[in-house]
């Protein structure tokens, strides 16, 4: 009898007592059951082990031969199982942990994006979350990745190639975006002129045919690159195009008063806590009066949170600080500063990124009404242009 | 009838020159040393002690002698007995061929 199949089918070895223990045996062997290892015990008994299988056989055999059986010990796997069997919340677990594990490894847990610079992320995820590819999706229910890589190729607009990779739990898109010329600014047939009265410092043309040079004066709407080119009996109109640099002045007129109300924190604070649901507060701490005349109040909100979810509570802290309005005199010079540094600031904001002053010449400057009044001449480098279309007849 | 089929039979056997064993149904015993005994075609066990076994054949009995035996395995024509076996005796009885 073979080891591990006798332990696989399990068996027993048993004590036989008995007169015709020999005729036992041999009524055994004829019926073909399986017993081996027979000893002598003295006296009448014998021990033999016997497959557990044939060990139910044993009854009329027994009953023919007067003899009696007697079960020592029990080998084999189903005497395992049954003891393995008692421990049923042991089993379950272990298997109810296996099952889980197959689970979860056949979630799909992250899905990455590389590779994209001119698509956003949620873009190309939301595609993605079309074709099946999303968090917490069934691995086993995802397309073949050939197939996703095709499909997701044709639905993302804007991409030449994309790669489904799948590695354990995550996936990554490797996506390689199209490049794409710059589109062309259509523009229509024009000239560029002038935006004010300058003289010119400085003329690019990039189309067109420039009518000034350097150092020419020019006047307001006056045609600085002509986009009409070619001889005069074969005219042909471009977009003109091109960079022109130029002198302007800008009169400005300004008045700073010399008392200057400026609004101070005078250091005193009082707190005030409130519990909030919904849009009700309830006060907490910081009841009585409030102690000072004038005051701002700054809100601080906290709503409450579990993880990521926000609960419907939350503290709200209102902070009192008192405020004082204090009164600053400024001398002559001071306020003129004041009034030129606004003036210069506006004037640069006004006349595009690359304005330069050139120079600056204060006109007129008085003292009125508790104010001081200062007219300013700006000298303003800057550029000058301006489209003027052409209308074809 | 089955004295001339045992007549014709070993007239077979002598002229084709085959083992008897096959023919006539002949205990086969195979010893290892001391240790172990191999018999075919056994007809089964008459008596079983720790220091001898008797098993019935075909012409009679066997008896085996020796200390600590343990029949290794049992099935209907064969049987393997471990031990010190220190004889073996083979005892003819029934019809004579």
């Amino acid at each position: 009898m073979n080891k591990l199949n006798s332990f696989i089918q399990g068996y027993v070895s048993v004590v036989i007592r008995g007169e015709q223990r020999e005729q036992f045996v041999n009524l055994a062997t004829k019926k073909r059951l399986e017993i081996w290892d027979v000893r002598f015990r003295g006296g009448q008994g014998i021990t033999m082990k016997v497959l557990l299988r044939d060990f139910f056989e044993f009854r009329p055999l027994l009953k023919e031969t007067s003899c009696r059986v007697h079960v020592q010990e029990r080998f084999g796997l189903p005497f395992q199982l049954n003891k393995l069997g008692r421990r049923k919340a042991f089993i379950s677990g272990f298997f109810l942990f296996l099952l889980g594990l197959y689970v979860l490894s056949s979630l799909v847990w992250k899905v990455d994006v590389q590779g994209n610079v001119r698509l956003s992320e949620d873009e190309i995820l939301k595609a993605a979350r079309q074709e099946g590819i999303y968090v917490f999706q069934w691995s086993f229910r995802l397309k073949n990745q050939e197939d996703l890589s095709k499909r997701l190729s044709h639905s993302i607009p804007g991409v030449t190639w994309v790669g489904v990779e799948k590695h354990g739990t995550n996936i990554t898109i490797q996506v390689a975006e199209a490049t794409k010329p710059d589109e062309r600014v259509l523009n229509n047939p024009r000239h560029l002129v002038a935006k004010a009265d300058a003289v010119i410092t400085d003329i690019y043309t990039e189309q067109g045919r420039p009518q000034v040079r350097k150092n020419t004066r020019v006047k307001k709407g006056s045609i600085l690159i002509s986009g009409i080119i070619g001889s005069e009996q074969n005219p042909q109109v471009v977009v003109a195009r091109g960079d022109v640099k130029g002198l302007v002045w800008h009169e400005y007129e300004v008045s700073v008063p010399l008392i200057q109300k400026e609004k101070t924190y005078t250091g005193e604070w009082k707190e005030r806590k409130y519990l909030i649901t919904g849009d009700r507060a309830l006060q907490l701490t910081g009841y009585g009066k409030i102690p000072f005349a004038k005051y701002d109040i700054v809100e601080d909100r906290e709503d409450a949170k579990v993880g990521p979810y926000q609960l419907p509570v939350g503290m709200m802290t209102e902070k009192l600080m008192e405020v004082q309005y204090i009164e600053r005199e400024l001398s002559e010079t001071d306020a003129k500063n004041v009034g030129l540094q606004q003036a210069r600031s506006d004037v640069l904001v006004k006349n595009g990124p690359n304005a330069q002053i050139q120079a600056e010449k204060i006109l007129h400057q008085e003292i009125k009404n508790g104010k001081v009044y200062l007219n300013i001449l700006f000298e303003v480098e800057q550029w000058i242009t301006e489209e003027l279309p052409i209308v074809q007849p | 009838m089955r004295r001339f089929a045992r007549k014709i039979r070993k007239m077979t056997t002598e002229m084709l020159d085959l083992p008897q064993d096959v023919v006539f149904d002949l205990p086969r015993v195979t010893m290892m040393g001391d240790v172990q005994v191999h018999i075919e075609n056994h007809r089964g066990v008459r008596h079983f002690s720790d220091d001898r076994l008797r098993l019935s054949v075909s012409t009679g009995e066997i008896e085996l002698t020796g200390s600590d035996l343990i029949i290794r395995a049992i099935w209907p024509d064969e049987v393997i007995v471990e031990g010190k076996i220190t004889g073996i005796q083979y005892m003819r009885t029934g019809e004579s061929r």
